[in-house]
């Protein structure tokens, strides 16, 4: 058991860790009032009475951080066993790491070319509306009739 | 290689040990987070010029023991729409790492009691580095988890945001890592801390460059949700944020978690790049130097942590996004190669800046592609769905109910 002999420590901070937050959370059941109402627990909205319920949905793109992020930290993984024997790998396991590494960062920049990593609004393409009731003498805008302006 | 503790079985006097260090760690850490969320107000409203607090004990100090206390006595809320269960385990799932991670942090120099090889912190295993990044993507779960259990909107948002950034920033955090590794061929921390003793010049910060220490240093905040990356708490759109619905003692476990986590990233930023314990000492009490060292290191990161939460706006999510993923991401990936490249020889190292450089042309290049191409999909799609002309015409004037008069939709 040698090597896990290392790892007595982190365990008995682990056993005082949650023995702390346990009798905390215990202390405060113990001296808090406890007198619940319906609007106490309604979710907080800043005093707003929340008509849905919270979306289940969610943009793609969490989702493919998530994926992408996944790529990234398998290549991590292996690079800290790497790391740790790289002196005596020497020049074989720098151009192994290179081959390694070029071959993640073109797929990353397939990614980044396809747009996978941009987040918010793209910049708006907006048809102008011609704006002739607007001249240099006046900038008052006429409502109701004209153009028929875009909204 | 290991801790040279356990080098002779472990015995009675090890357990005492072991049991003393965990025990004045674990006192150690709670002062350290009181004095820190009082040193973060007291300085922040110094920049701010405000006294901050000052009641409570001398200069206040006790500001942070009074308002936990406090917290003790408030009634403690369970939403009607929670995850019972995981709503009380999230809290749990916060504090339990960030007491956990400050295990391997070297606080001191090696000490013999009672023929005893003492190493000053609390655990020295193996692979030292893996255990701290798997306990900081532990802490992940505590922040997601309470979004999601909470059964409401904003914690929600707050905990998918908050999630997405702690992932994207980890990867450019373990590179940085990693590259760290590279010079001291070691996980452990004690041997990454001896690599770069002695001279301040053998210190990882400039030994690797300062980009490695620039980049952990972005990256650690945005992996504490500390400003400017606090998006998963921003009030101005998400209410507070993942713990918006915790009250009482469970909020107040996120707070201690939160600010214990500020100490023990800035006691690993030492240990990685400024050597640690490592000072010059004098040969009174030869022990206490390199804790002094370490505690006046800590400290001024500390400082750094509430200098920048005083200095900077809070980005936008997209910039924070791109940031992590399209800059720090490659550049530490780069910047390994460099430094491993300078390992095996000058030509090597020179050769991989130059691919470097070229790379980073390519993914500005590939930047602007997928920007483009988002833009004319986007076009595209305004131009299919062609703006018709509202009846009435102007959204601000008052709406023309003519079309409707007929549905029975509106009374004439």
């Amino acid at each position: 058991m040698g090597s896990l002999d290392s790892y007595l420590p982190i365990f008995i901070l682990f056993v005082l860790a949650l023995a702390f937050a346990g009798l905390s959370i215990v202390a405060s059941k113990l001296l808090a009032p406890q007198r619940p109402t319906s609007a106490k627990e309604a979710p907080y909205e800043c005093g707003i009475v929340p008509a849905e319920a919270p979306p289940q949905r969610f943009p793609v793109r969490f989702y493919l951080v998530a994926m992408i992020f996944v790529i990234f930290d398998i290549e991590i993984i292996f690079l800290f066993p790497w790391a740790v024997v790289y002196n005596q790998l020497g020049r074989f396991g720098l151009v192994e790491i290179i081959v390694f590494a070029a071959s993640v960062f073109f797929s990353f920049l397939y990614l980044v070319a396809n747009g996978a990593l941009d987040w918010g609004p793209v910049k708006r393409v907006r048809p102008v509306a011609s704006e002739q009731s607007r001249t240099t003498t006046s900038t008052v805008r006429r409502v109701g009739h004209g153009t028929g302006e875009a909204a | 290689m290991s801790d040279p503790l356990f080098a002779h079985g472990v015995g009675l006097a090890v357990i005492l040990i072991v049991l003393v260090k965990v025990v004045v760690a674990f006192a150690a850490l709670l002062v350290c987070t009181m004095l820190m969320v009082w040193f973060e107000r007291k300085v922040i409203s110094d920049m701010q010029n405000r006294i901050g607090p000052n009641r409570a004990g001398p200069y206040g100090l006790l500001q942070s023991l009074a308002d936990g206390t406090k917290l003790f006595f408030k009634e403690d809320l369970l939403p009607e729409k929670a995850d019972r269960f995981v709503f009380r385990l999230a809290p749990l799932l916060a504090v339990i790492p960030a007491f956990l991670i400050f295990a391997v942090v070297p606080v001191g120099g090696v000490v013999t009691i009672a023929h005893h090889v003492v190493e000053l912190q609390v655990a020295d295993p193996p692979m030292g580095i893996l255990y701290l990044l798997a306990l900081s993507s532990v802490a992940v779960y505590g922040v997601m988890l309470a979004g999601w259990s909470s059964g409401s909107k904003y914690p929600l948002l707050g905990s998918v945001r908050a999630s997405a950034q702690m992932i994207s920033y980890e990867a450019a955090l373990g590179l940085t890592v990693v590259t760290v590794v590279l010079e001291s061929h070691s996980l452990s921390t004690r041997a990454i801390i001896q690599s770069q003793s002695h001279h301040f010049w053998q210190w990882n910060v400039l030994r690797l460059g300062i980009v490695p220490f620039a980049i952990f240093m972005i990256a650690s905040t945005a992996e504490m949700n500390r400003p400017p990356f606090d998006l998963a708490e921003g009030e101005s759109e998400l209410g507070g944020g993942f713990n918006t619905e915790y009250s009482s003692l469970r909020f107040a476990l996120f707070y201690l978690a939160e600010f214990m986590n500020t100490i023990t990233m800035s006691a690993v930023a030492v240990t990685l790049f400024f050597g640690g314990p490592d000072g010059p000492g004098f040969h009174v009490v030869r022990w206490l130097w390199p804790i002094l060292w370490f505690l006046g290191k800590t400290v001024a990161f500390c400082y750094v942590q509430v200098w920048i939460r005083a200095s900077l706006p809070r980005m936008r999510y997209d910039q924070l996004m791109d940031l992590g993923w399209k800059r720090l991401i490659p550049l530490s990936l780069g910047w390994l190669l460099v430094v491993a490249g300078f390992i095996v020889s000058v030509a090597w190292g020179a050769a991989l800046f130059g691919a470097g450089v070229l790379a980073a042309v390519l993914l500005y290049q590939s930047i602007r592609v997928g920007r483009r191409r988002r833009e004319s999909l986007a076009a595209a799609m305004a131009a299919a769905a062609v703006p018709r002309p509202r009846p009435g015409g102007n959204r601000q004037g008052p709406v023309d109910l003519r079309p409707l008069a007929g549905t029975g939709k509106v009374g004439t």
